[in-house]
């Protein structure tokens, strides 16, 4: 039980994404431009991650290696095509909202990490895990940059006024270039908390340090590890 | 609706798929299966220290057969020899490398300018060079700390950065950082057979040795009390440092930078000290040796040089075999070389500890009459270095110069004590300025000789002998007769002997140079002369390089000695290598040894890769930017007195050696003397440990006050 | 003059990394030196290409006439999947040094999602066949060029004295923020 509970809390802080391992950047940067919308895209990741850790964990005997980037790949999108159906049913707006990037979670290398790293090799209860506790860290993430950029860059948080008047919006943090500011700041902080931590000689943390530079922890690709 | 999306997806994907299936087929590109396995052996750290970039790419090659299987360099045997299990081969040793520091200036080093820009030594490099004088010292910005993947480089006290060579993986990253070239990739073998190159930071002492001793490094370790470290540092560049510590001439101490505030280092007296500390100890600091190659290389002649290149042939891991033509090895510093200069147990003591190496030794065996060299090529010996010495006195070109008692120098040396060994109430001359002659006056005036006449063509600062040995000669009594040159030796009917002599000068009087012309009119007599020593020079004798050696093809230049690049030692024929006296003729221990090391690391290429090629930019003359005319040091401190016997205790014994060795605290004030010097850049507080000594000053300053400076 | 525009927007307005914040991860992982910019740019404008080229027919003769729009994120990942992989052994066999200069980045380029992206948004756009490829391969170029511009500067960090904290993703996550602002200002100058 000890290592389920593992499973499940290492998502959230350990190994959070997208800040702790650098997995999935692209609905990082792109969607969160509100924290509404974080926590939209965070949901819809859940559940993909969730679902296909599930079913990649029960195929698991039956894919062959060889292909099973190509299946992967296969029943995510699966899943992503029910999350968009499901997005269109229930909550038009915000899949109107995150637009072309609900189909592209199929391509976000979390998805795909996570099947290749943890779901193909271990049980399906712990990757159902594994998937939900990551899912959880990156919505967490994903509302935590979406309300940091809308509070400074529009001045609301979850579309409700901050209660401080003379605050002045700083509208470019929710464009492009404040997305690919804030996380920059945000991961120098982290890089910044593991140092601490590494040299108050908490073991926990500092193997953290490495993965937040290098763009190893996604495993798909053969130039990992490569500098 | 769903019927059509299953069909449309199961459709699309079994047409991919059999799309896929079909490419694979037609498109099917034969790949190793073993590429993965040994790309799953390799560590995956992409480091590229193999050279390939990255893992992938070393084991692609390692399958092409186009790099070994020990390719990594980071990973060690373990995975090498994994490796070689994948591929079904035998591993070779591969050497670890380790970066290595070659500047020791560090803050000391004297700056153009005060940098302050950019934290990085590349930046600082694109600004004339970096701040240093010297323009290749380490800039002691640390980006070599900064680029070590493996966290190996830190940046010590004085501005160095210092390797952890337990970390170092040899990935060479720092060395491809560094601007200058202070940090530097090297290995074992590579350290050993290193030749001083220009853009090195050379001491001048280091400049002037001939086998190269890392001067500045040893005596440091003599000043820290690390004796142990300072006699690996000895004998990482010359194998006898008890022998060569008692008979160098020491050019070194002759260009050592302090004779601008006091006198020269006694960096021979030093190499002893070290020497005679292990020899005293009565036990072996281990040397390390690579491990065996099996590979057997043949050496003839067992002196200085022969023992020197078959030692270091051997650390490398090589089978060196000497055949050495008398009853034991040594050459000239075991038969020629007097035992009040050099004892017979110091000598013995050294050729063991190289033999314990595991170098063979086969005596009683002469080029030419006992073997030749197709007998070492059927014996599978794969080089062979001849090292057989000068040992020819050559006859001297005056009437009655085949006089009976006339005896060339190092057959009267050698045959002390077995021949010989008494000249009593005799009278001897001795013809010639070298070191033999001089041994040969202090050995017939211990044997008891009434008069020792020496007719040197040269004045005293000229001649070819060390200065100690001409004062020790005068010493004991013999007459040394400057500027003369002998003009015939008269034999009477009566059985007796006289030589005439005649005074000469140089062509260039105020310069003491040029030809040697004699002074007619100006004849001496040596009446009833005993003996005739000749030892005006000697020869190799090559008449065993004969058709029966087999190597009746060796070129010979006019001066009869054998020719071969003096740089790699290699003779016309590919695999055969000399070195020594008998390519130089007549020199000092240091050549021998110095050409032994050379020949090793040519024979070393040669029996690995096949080809010898010549050390790019060594370092052959003075450097003259390291020449300082002005220095400001702090402390004028004595130069150590090695204590000699009195010269009547010498005269009663021919054994006991006359120098005698420095005590342990005088050897670590003498190092502590040493300025500690780079190309430019020295200690000028050097021996401020010893500031409380009577006898040290404080130095007053430059003798010539610059202007402004 | 139609094309013209199209390019210009593509490149350099909206830029698909520094605008569209499409294919960010190659754009950080590939981003340290610019040899490996390059050939992943290549095989980036290469592959976009081919699979605009190849998704637009599909969406156009067999989803919508059958109503399948919704099946459309599946497909075309299929597609591309399986078009990269075929390309993968195509070249590997014909074109070995094209192989070698641009295999190392393709089956990275499976999940970037600058491909399917640029596959959707042609047809979110409506765009004819022609103005697709050309937009795919417009795409292609802009983000090669993000990438190449990204690893000149990115070279040049290894020698500034950037605070430990910042090194590595952070400090090239906020240049890239700042290369961003300057792309914003073509959007102003178009508007």
């Amino acid at each position: 039980m000890g290592r389920a509970l593992k499973e499940l809390t290492k998502g959230l802080w350990r190994e959070l994404p997208p800040f702790r391992i650098v997995l999935g950047l692209c609905p990082t940067l792109a969607v969160t431009t509100s924290a509404k919308n974080g926590l939209g895209m965070g949901a819809a990741v859940i559940f993909v991650l969730v679902v296909s850790n599930f079913l990649v964990a029960l195929l698991r005997k039956i894919i062959p290696s060889k292909v099973r980037i190509a299946c992967f790949i296969v029943i995510a999108a699966t899943v992503v095509v029910t999350v968009e159906l499901l997005m269109q049913a229930y909550a038009y707006p915000l899949y109107l909202e995150l637009g072309i990037f609900v189909p592209l979670i199929v391509v976000n290398c979390i998805i795909l990490g996570r099947a290749e790293a943890f779901a193909s090799k271990n049980p399906v209860f712990l990757s159902v895990l594994d998937g939900l506790g990551m899912g959880l860290g990156f919505t967490l993430s994903l509302t935590f940059l979406g309300g940091l950029r809308e509070v400074l860059g529009a001045g609301t948080i979850f579309g409700h006024a901050v209660p401080w008047e003379a605050f002045e919006p700083m509208s470019i943090l929710v464009k492009a270039p404040g997305a690919f500011i804030c996380l920059g700041l945000i991961l120098a902080g982290m890089n910044a908390y593991n140092r601490w931590t590494a040299r108050r000689g908490d073991s926990d943390a500092p193997k953290a340090l490495e993965a937040i530079n290098s763009c190893s922890s996604c495993g798909l690709c053969k130039l990992s590890g490569r500098d | 609706m769903v019927t059509t999306s299953v069909l449309l997806v199961f459709g699309l994907s079994l047409s991919a798929a059999l799309l896929l299936a079909a490419a694979s087929r037609i498109f099917a590109v034969r790949e190793d299966p073993r590429v993965q396995d040994v790309e799953a052996i390799l560590p995956g750290a992409n480091c590229g220290g193999c050279g390939y970039p990255g893992c992938a790419a070393a084991a692609a090659a390692v399958v092409a057969g186009e790099a070994p299987p020990e390719v990594c360099v980071a990973g060690g045997m373990d995975i090498a020899a994994s490796v070689a299990r994948v591929m079904g081969l035998a591993v070779a040793y591969r050497e670890p490398r380790v970066a290595s520091l070659i500047c020791s200036g560090g803050d000391r080093a004297r700056q153009m300018f005060a940098y302050e820009g950019l934290r990085d030594c590349r930046a600082e490099a694109m600004l004339y060079g970096g701040e240093k004088t010297c323009g290749l010292g380490c800039l002691g910005m640390g980006s070599c700390v900064r680029a070590c993947p493996f966290g190996a480089v830190s940046l010590g006290e004085g501005g160095l950065p210092i390797v952890n060579k337990a970390l170092c993986r040899s990935c060479g990253k720092c060395a491809e950082v560094c601007p200058t070239g202070a940090i530097r990739i090297t290995s074992f073998s590579a350290s050993l057979l290193h030749v001083n190159k220009l853009d090195e930071c050379l001491a001048p002492c280091m400049q002037k040795c001939p086998v190269q001793l890392d001067v500045r490094t040893f005596i440091q370790q003599v000043k820290g009390g690390d004796y142990r470290g300072a006699l690996l540092t000895l004998k990482n560049r010359n194998p006898l440092p008890a022998t060569v510590g008692r008979v160098c001439p020491h050019p070194c101490e002759d260009i050592c930078r302090r004779k601008l505030v006091d006198e020269g280092v006694a960096i021979n007296t030093l190499e002893r000290f070290v020497a005679d500390w292990e020899m005293h100890s009565g036990q072996r600091v281990p040397i390390h040796c690579g491990p065996d190659t099996g590979i057997k290389i043949a050496i003839v002649g067992g002196g200085p040089s022969g023992l020197a290149c078959a030692y270091f042939l051997r650390r490398l891991g090589h089978h060196p075999v000497i055949f050495e033509s008398r009853a034991e090895a040594g050459g000239l510093l075991r038969y020629a070389i007097p035992e009040f200069r050099l004892p017979r147990h110091v000598l013995d003591w050294e050729v063991q500890g190289i033999l314990d190496l595991g170098v063979e030794l086969k005596t009683y065996m002469t080029l030419g009459r006992e073997f030749g060299l197709a007998d070492l090529e059927a014996q599978d010996f794969k080089a062979v270095y001849l090292a057989t010495g000068a040992w020819k006195t050559p006859p001297l070109n005056i009437p009655g110069g085949d006089a009976r008692k006339l005896m060339g120098g190092v057959e009267f040396l050698t045959g002390i004590g077995s021949q010989w060994s008494s000249l009593r109430d005799q009278c001897v001359v001795i013809i010639g300025d070298t070191n033999t002659a001089l041994d040969c006056a202090r050995a017939t005036a211990r044997m008891g000789a009434r008069r020792t006449v020496v007719l040197s063509p040269h004045i005293q600062r000229k001649m070819a002998a060390n200065k100690e040995e001409i004062e020790r000669a005068k010493e004991i009594g013999a007459e040394v007769l400057f500027q003369t040159l002998p003009v015939s030796i008269v034999s009477g009917s009566s059985g007796q002997t006289n030589v005439w002599y005649q005074a000469c000068r140089y062509e260039d009087e105020a310069k003491a140079g040029g030809a040697i012309l004699p002074l007619p009119g100006t004849d001496g007599l040596v009446e009833n002369v005993d003996l005739i020593i000749a030892a005006t020079d000697r020869r190799p004798d090559l008449s065993a390089f004969q058709a029966r050696s087999g190597l009746a093809d060796l070129a010979l230049n006019p001066k009869g000695v054998l020719t071969c690049d003096e740089l790699t030692m290699q003779t016309n024929l590919p695999h055969v290598f000399a070195g020594g006296e008998v390519r130089r003729g007549r020199s000092i221990v240091m050549e021998a040894v110095a050409d032994g090391r050379r020949a090793a690391r040519s024979i070393h290429l040669f029996v690995t890769t096949g080809a010898v090629p010549r050390p790019q930019e060594p370092q052959l003359k003075v450097i003259p930017e390291s020449i300082l005319k002005d220095m400001r040091v702090k402390y004028s401190i004595p130069r150590v007195v090695a204590p000699e016997i009195p010269v009547d205790v010498r005269r009663q014994n021919f054994t006991m050696e006359v120098r005698r060795g420095i005590p342990e605290r005088d050897g670590v004030k003498e190092a502590s003397r040493c300025l500690r010097c780079g190309l430019t850049c020295f200690d000028a507080e050097a021996g401020f440990e010893f500031a409380g000594d009577r006898d040290v000053k404080p130095h007053a300053g430059p003798r010539k006050e610059n202007g402004n400076a | 003059m139609d094309y013209f525009l199209l390019v210009i927007s593509a490149v350099f307005i909206n830029n698909i990394v520094l605008v569209q914040y499409l294919g960010t991860c190659p754009f950080l992982g590939t981003s340290k030196s610019t040899d490996v910019a390059l050939g992943m740019g290549g095989a980036v404008i290469f592959v976009i290409g081919m699979s605009v080229a190849l998704t637009w027919p599909i969406q156009k003769a067999i989803l919508e006439p059958f109503g399948l729009g919704y099946l459309q994120t599946i497909v075309f990942i299929l597609v591309i999947a399986s078009l990269v992989q075929f390309v993968e052994m195509f070249l590997k066999k014909l074109l070995p040094p094209l192989y070698r200069a641009l295999g190392l980045y393709l089956p990275l380029i499976t999940t970037n999602c600058a491909v399917l992206g640029s596959a959707i948004l042609v047809q979110k756009n409506g765009y004819g066949l022609a103005k697709s490829v050309v937009f795919g391969l417009a795409t292609g170029v802009g983000f090669t060029l993000a990438l190449v511009i990204i690893s000149s500067i990115r070279e040049r960090f290894d020698i500034s004295p950037i605070p430990q904290v910042f090194r590595g993703v952070p400090i090239a996550l906020i240049t890239a923020g700042l290369m961003s602002l300057a792309f914003l200002a073509f959007k102003g100058m178009a508007s």
